[in-house]
């Protein structure tokens, strides 16, 4: 599974990405997180301190006319092995910001150097976006076979998930891309939702309250409310998520 | 400034239509690559997708014989929505750029 989740601020991405990362960890899988958020968030839903599995600052460099680019073509699997932060059931995490809200270019470039080049068919890839279209835009859900465009019933979340589909089928035709309907409650109608944006319904994630006391105190929901609905429902969203 | 779904635009549209409400002038500028303002200031999902951001107007449009002031370009790009708030979009990211 190579699977990139986007969305609107709040409507739980990163809830969704990291328990979905943690249930394939504990199937069987070789699982690398990426979090792509210079903001923390995903490390709190994985149960890990934020600013784990940031790359080094020594990685990168600047050079006249190609701009940022790695010192050495070290191979994206010893990059792995040396830095992914080692998490709750054995997920290996990269992320961006070494500290909440940072944002350097030495970081961001070792990531997409590993983001764009590691291809190993024995790992499933889960990666969290930051909100909106900024980064769907320039291209850092290239790694995913999956787009998982993260919404809630609201008009809000709908009009930012038409922007990001227009975004990402402008920039990769070929990959897929569905609707993941999050903070669903009774009566709320997801096939409507996914048909106003003219993608597939790749599944849908009720509204909880047992996940929102986790994140309360600071719990990744998995460990928190594990029998909650939610993360039945992310269990349930796993098959709609694989690579063809 | 604040985490996504936090409420940033809906406190902020909701400020806006009470000035209003009180008789001030108010201009609402949606500052979010993601604009989202109008829904909340009540223009409805259609009139906000529609409105463009003045940075990609200016960029499509220039014009080096005349520098637009912000009365013009409000005018030109902005819209008024419920309780006379006017209201315009600054940038908005609407296409790929690979690379």
């Amino acid at each position: 599974m190579r699977v990139a989740f986007v969305g609107k601020g709040g409507v739980g991405k990163s809830l969704i990405a990291a328990t979905v990362a943690r249930l394939l960890a504990r199937r069987g899988d070789a699982v690398l997180a990426l979090d792509l958020d210079p903001l923390p968030g995903f490390a709190h839903s994985l149960g890990v301190p934020a600013g784990s599995g940031a790359f080094p600052d020594t990685l990168a460099e600047q050079r006249e006319g190609q701009g940022w680019v790695m010192k050495e073509e070290t191979p994206a699997s010893e990059l792995i092995e040396q830095y992914a932060f080692r998490g709750p059931d054995g997920v290996r995490l990269l992320s961006i910001a070494a500290r909440p809200g940072e944002w350097k270019a030495e970081q961001s470039t070792a990531l997409r150097h590993v983001a764009r080049t590691f291809a190993d068919p024995a790992w499933s890839v889960v990666g969290d976006l930051p909100a909106g279209t900024r980064q769907a835009a320039f291209g850092w859900a290239g790694f995913a076979d999956v787009v998982a465009i993260v919404v809630e019933p609201t008009a809000k979340s709908i009009l930012s998930a038409k922007r990001i589909a227009n975004v990402l089928v402008d920039g990769r035709p070929e990959g897929r891309v569905g609707v993941v309907v999050s903070k669903l409650r009774p009566g709320d109608d997801p096939e409507r939702i996914a048909g106003l944006l003219g993608l597939e319904l790749l599944g849908t994630v009720p509204y909880d309250e047992a996940v929102r006391d986790a994140e309360q105190d600071a719990q990744a929901p998995i460990d928190g409310a594990p029998a909650s609905p939610a993360v039945s429902a992310i269990r349930d969203l796993l098959p709609a998520l694989a690579s063809r | 400034m604040g985490k996504g779904g936090s409420g940033k635009t809906t406190v902020a549209a909701t400020l806006a239509r009470s000035l209003a409400r009180r008789g001030a002038h108010v201009v609402a500028l949606d500052c979010d690559s993601n604009p989202n303002l109008g829904i909340s200031l009540g223009l409805g999902p259609e009139r906000t997708y529609e409105l463009v951001g003045i940075r990609q107007s200016m960029d499509s449009e220039p014009d080096p014989e005349h520098t637009e002031s912000a009365e013009e370009l409000l005018t030109r790009f902005g819209d008024v929505g419920p309780d006379g708030v006017h209201f315009a979009v600054v940038s908005k990211i609407e296409k790929a750029n690979p690379g």
